[in-house]
This record gives structure tokens, C-alpha cells and sequence, in this order.
């Protein structure tokens, strides 16, 4: 296991290596973000990570940045040790689509088919991609922790 | 030679009431004769909108909202969202309160893995053993009733702080059970060990390598059974865990004897972390005055429950409610690996397999405020919502 510094270091570099623009900043003592500059990065730079044994991933949280700014922003939290390394991915609202992580991180299931049905982002290359949380009956591009959403039901 | 015609696989559907036990989840097990070869897990029969609730909530509503995500292990998730809450405000929060906050934490603790010991039992046809821990447990939840004034949830966490403190009385209510529950758990450590009838039950059974837990991302004692050090407390201190060292219980075989060993093996960890706790707790105030609104900000707070690993992500934009809650809880991995885990495995097996993680549905379960579409639920009569029930039924399945 690495210990804080060396874990954040190793991040840091594989950061400022990568071929496309990074942004990386130290939000707290024991947090690095790094900031994708296209969803597109997203696997590689998580197979980066797993082969640097950083590849533990605590949790996705996605964002809603609102329907006026448009976007949706996703947080990968990966937890090795004592370190937290987030990568940001922002996406298009309309149309927000990203890779699945599965096939590195079979784990990221869970997290990626909850962001799927809470934030209506297409996760390409999802096994099942069906309702793990919402009702089957569940209206179609209704997506409950977006910002503009209030309830279901009568029209 | 002898072809054989490919079986049309049998689908036994169980749950999402009662699946192996008293909470809601649905299983879909296919089998070939009395072999597990897939499973597929549906969640959400408890889902409360409690995600999204929250962003319409303020700061102090929202600590009784997490509190209320589980019965069980309800300090621990007001705790995360506590210490979240008051590093974006930058509050420092008292020493003697962070050393309550823990040993509420261990006390809590302590309550889970009894209950969970019962469950166990309870799925393996133990019920002697369910019996017994159960009303064991009993002396902790008098003493937790005794030192916060409540049973379940124990709201212990104030923003700031704590509000309750140990006095004399408390003291020894707490050290008067603990001298109960070793000797007990001693007991219950050598039946789960050496009664033939239960290790043919879990010596063997549900079998997860280190490298197939790190992979599925199992935490808590579930990936500590199957020695992957990977224990919050240990790792990244938060509170007063820097203060109170422990030792991480680890073991490799990785069956569900291995998760039994490592859960009661954490008891007397438990045990010893409390009494030195006791000993020595920081005198001081128990509170630090907290602002009403909270500076922007997004922080992530990562705490030991007693299942496992338990994520909050905050972000605050500057009013006195939150923009973003997410809480990523232990049981959401851990059942995801463990579905995978009972292919191969006779059905019979698969209640102590998923038993064996010590699930938690409402913890799984959150983020969804549901209005049927027929209506508000809350203005239906029972006779109405027996009607909807029969005909959701008659509909679905002829």
C-alpha cells in the first residue's frame, strides 16, 4: 500500500505525462482532482491508475451543473489508502454519454447503472443495462437528481 | 456418441420479500438441478429519495435525514456527514467530542456485529445461536439507550459536536456490559469454530480470493475475511481514530467461517478500544459554535461502518443547504460481489452466502421521492391499496 504522498505524487505524474491537457488541483491535504479534458480519457487513464495499484474505486458521484451551464459533471473517486484521487469528466446534458469502466473495474457496475437512471447518462459498453434502483414502470428520460426535476406521476 | 440437449434453464426468483431476510431485494437465481449458474440482484425495494432529498433540506435538517439512511448503523452515517459538514465550514470540532463520536461509533459497532451474528445463525437453522446473541445484544442497546437516550437512533451527532456526555453513571453502565459480552463472545467465537453441524455450513462455502475481492471492490469485513487490509479507520484516521490506534483483524481464507472469525474478532477489538476510551477521555467542551451557512466547497468524507467502507461526497454552494449529497454505502459492493460469488454453489447455500456479507437494503436503497402514477400514495385507503396491489398483480403476471 502506498502511503498518502507517494500515492498523490504517482497520480500527479501520470497527470502531467498524459498526452491530452490535464488540469490537477489540491482541494484538501489528502485529495488530488485531475481534470479530463474529454470523456474520451477516461478508460485509459483508469487503466493508468489500476496498473499503479491506485485503481480502487470508492464511488462515482455525478453532478448536475444545471440546465443553464448544460452539463453534467462526473466525479470518479478512487480511495487508495488514506489518498483520494478524483477524476472529473464533464459531459453535454443532451446526450451525455461515457465509457463503462467495467471491463478494468468490475465493481464500477453498481455506480455506473445508479449515474445511468439518476442522471440519464448512456454508459457504453454496460452488460445490464436495465433498472438496478427505479421502477420498471419508471417514465422513460426521467432522470430524478437532475436539477430540474421535482416528481413523477400526474400529468 | 451421447449428445446431450441443452438444458432450458430454471429461473427461482426470490424475493423481494424475506430474501434470506427481513428486508426487500430480489434475487433471480437460475439453476441447473440444485446448482447455482447465474444471478442477477434488483434493488431499490426501499428507495426513499433521500439523496435528492436532502438537496432541499438545510444543514442540521439533513444530519437527521442521513441519520434515518439505517436503522443499524444510523451514528455512523450522521457522523460522516458531520465531520464532512464541519471541515467545509472549517470548524474544529473538540477533542473530548470526536472521542464520544468514536466510541458511540464502536458501541454501535459492537450492536451490529451481534445482530448480524443472529442473522447468520438464524440462516443456517442456528436459531439457538440467533437466540442467544440477540439477547446478548440487548445489554449494548441498554447501554446505548442509557448513554444517548435512545435505542435506534441514537442522534448522538450534533453539527459542532456531540450532545451527550459520559458521566459516572454512563461509565459504568458501558464497562458493566462489556464484562458481560466478552466472555460471551469467547463462546460464541468457539461454537462458530468447532460445531461440526455449523462448519459444515461455512467452512468452505462462499470462498472469495483476495485478488477476487479486491477486484469486485469488497469492503468492510467481507474483504477482511479475505485479507485485504482495507479498513477506513486504520488507513486514512478521521475523528478521534488517530488518537486511538487499533489493529486491523484480518484473515485469509476468505469463506463465511472467515467472516464470522473476523467479525467476532473485531468485538474484542471493540472491547478494548471502548475501555481504553473510557480511561482516558479528554476532558473539554462538547461543542464548537457552527455558522448557519456553509462556505462553497465539495469534500469527501470516507468512514469505517460496521459493514464497510462508507463515502460521503459534499458540496455546498455557499447557502444553507447542500447542492449535492451522495452517499456511496458498503453494502451496494459488497452485494454486487457476493452475487457473483454464488454461481457454482448449491441453492440451499445461497441465503448464508448473502447472509454472509451482512447486507443492509436501506443503506443500499436511497435516492428516489416515488409518487405512483395513479395519485399520492398517502391519500390511498388500505382497501384502495389492496385493489392497486391485486391488480398490479392480475396484470403482471396472468
Amino acid at each position: 500500500m502506498h502511503t498518502l504522498e507517494r500515492a498523490l505524487a504517482i497520480a500527479q505524474e501520470l497527470a502531467e505525462g498524459w498526452t491530452f491537457k490535464t488540469e490537477t488541483s489540491r482541494p484538501e491535504p489528502n485529495r488530488l482532482d485531475i481534470a479530463l479534458a474529454s470523456p474520451a480519457d477516461l478508460v485509459p487513464f483508469v487503466v493508468g491508475l489500476r496498473v499503479q495499484r491506485l485503481g480502487y474505486l470508492a464511488a462515482i458521484t455525478g453532478l448536475d451543473l444545471g440546465p443553464e451551464k448544460g452539463e453534467l459533471e462526473l466525479l470518479y473517486h478512487f480511495c487508495p489508502g488514506p489518498a483520494v484521487i478524483t477524476l472529473r469528466v464533464r459531459l453535454p446534458r443532451e446526450g451525455a454519454q461515457v465509457d463503462s469502466l467495467t471491463a478494468i473495474i468490475p465493481s464500477a457496475e453498481a455506480s455506473e447503472r445508479e449515474l445511468a437512471e439518476m442522471f440519464g447518462v448512456r454508459i457504453e459498453g454496460l452488460r445490464a443495462p436495465e433498472h438496478l434502483y427505479l421502477p420498471d414502470d419508471w417514465p422513460d428520460r426521467t432522470y430524478p437528481l437532475r436539477k430540474d426535476f421535482e416528481s413523477v406521476g400526474q400529468a | 456418441m451421447v449428445t446431450r440437449e441443452p438444458l432450458e434453464t430454471f429461473s427461482v426468483p426470490i424475493g423481494p420479500q424475506h430474501p434470506a431476510l427481513k428486508e426487500p431485494g430480489h434475487f433471480l437465481i437460475s439453476v441447473d438441478g440444485e446448482i447455482v449458474t447465474d444471478a442477477v440482484v434488483r434493488l431499490g425495494y426501499a428507495h426513499r429519495g433521500i439523496e435528492k432529498a436532502a438537496e432541499g433540506r438545510n444543514w442540521v435538517q439533513n444530519l437527521y435525514l442521513v441519520e434515518r439512511i439505517c436503522g443499524i448503523c444510523s451514528h455512523i452515517h450522521a457522523m460522516a456527514y458531520s465531520l464532512a459538514v464541519e471541515r467545509l465550514a472549517g470548524v474544529e470540532v473538540p477533542p473530548r467530542a470526536q472521542t464520544i463520536r468514536v466510541l458511540v461509533a464502536e458501541l454501535e459497532r459492537i450492536h451490529s456485529h451481534l445482530l448480524w451474528l443472529g442473522v447468520a445463525a438464524h440462516e443456517a437453522g442456528f436459531d439457538t445461536l440467533f437466540m442467544y446473541s440477540w439477547r446478548d445484544r440487548e445489554t449494548i442497546m441498554d447501554a446505548l439507550e442509557g448513554f444517548t437516550g435512545n435505542r435506534v437512533n441514537y442522534s448522538a451527532n450534533l453539527l459542532g459536536g456531540v450532545k451527550c456526555d459520559v458521566g459516572a453513571e454512563q461509565r459504568t453502565a458501558i464497562l458493566k456490559a462489556l464484562d458481560y459480552l466478552e466472555p460471551r463472545t469467547h463462546h460464541y467465537m468457539d461454537v462458530v469454530t468447532s460445531d461440526a453441524m455449523y462448519l459444515q455450513r461455512t467452512r468452505g462455502i462462499g470462498v472469495m480470493t483476495r485478488s477476487q475481492a479486491e477486484l469486485m471492490g469488497a469492503v468492510g469485513p467481507t474483504a477482511r475475511a479475505s485479507g485485504v487490509p482495507r479498513d477506513v479507520r486504520v488507513e486514512a484516521p478521521y475523528a478521534a481514530y488517530g488518537s486511538y490506534p487499533l489493529s486491523m483483524v484480518l484473515d485469509n481464507r476468505g469463506d463465511l467461517e472467515a467472516r464470522f472469525v473476523v467479525r467476532l474478532n473485531e468485538l474484542f477489538e471493540c472491547y478494548r478500544l471502548v475501555r481504553e476510551i473510557l480511561d482516558t477521555l479528554p476532558p473539554g467542551e462538547l461543542q464548537a459554535k457552527m455558522p448557519r451557512r456553509v462556505p462553497e466547497g465539495e469534500t469527501i468524507s470516507r468512514v469505517e461502518a460496521p459493514r464497510g467502507e462508507l463515502f460521503y461526497f459534499i458540496k455546498s454552494n455557499g447557502t444553507d443547504k447542500p447542492e449535492r449529497l451522495k452517499v456511496r454505502t458498503p453494502t451496494v459492493f459488497n452485494l454486487m460481489s457476493v452475487v457473483k460469488l454464488v454461481i457454482g454453489h448449491q441453492l440451499a447455500d445461497v441465503p448464508m452466502i448473502l447472509a454472509g456479507i451482512d447486507p443492509c437494503f436501506s443503506c443500499n436503497d436511497r435516492a428516489i421521492l416515488v409518487q405512483p402514477s395513479r395519485g399520492s400514495a398517502s391519500l390511498w385507503t388500505w382497501e384502495q391499496l389492496r385493489r392497486h396491489g391485486i391488480e398490479v398483480y392480475h396484470g403482471r403476471r396472468p
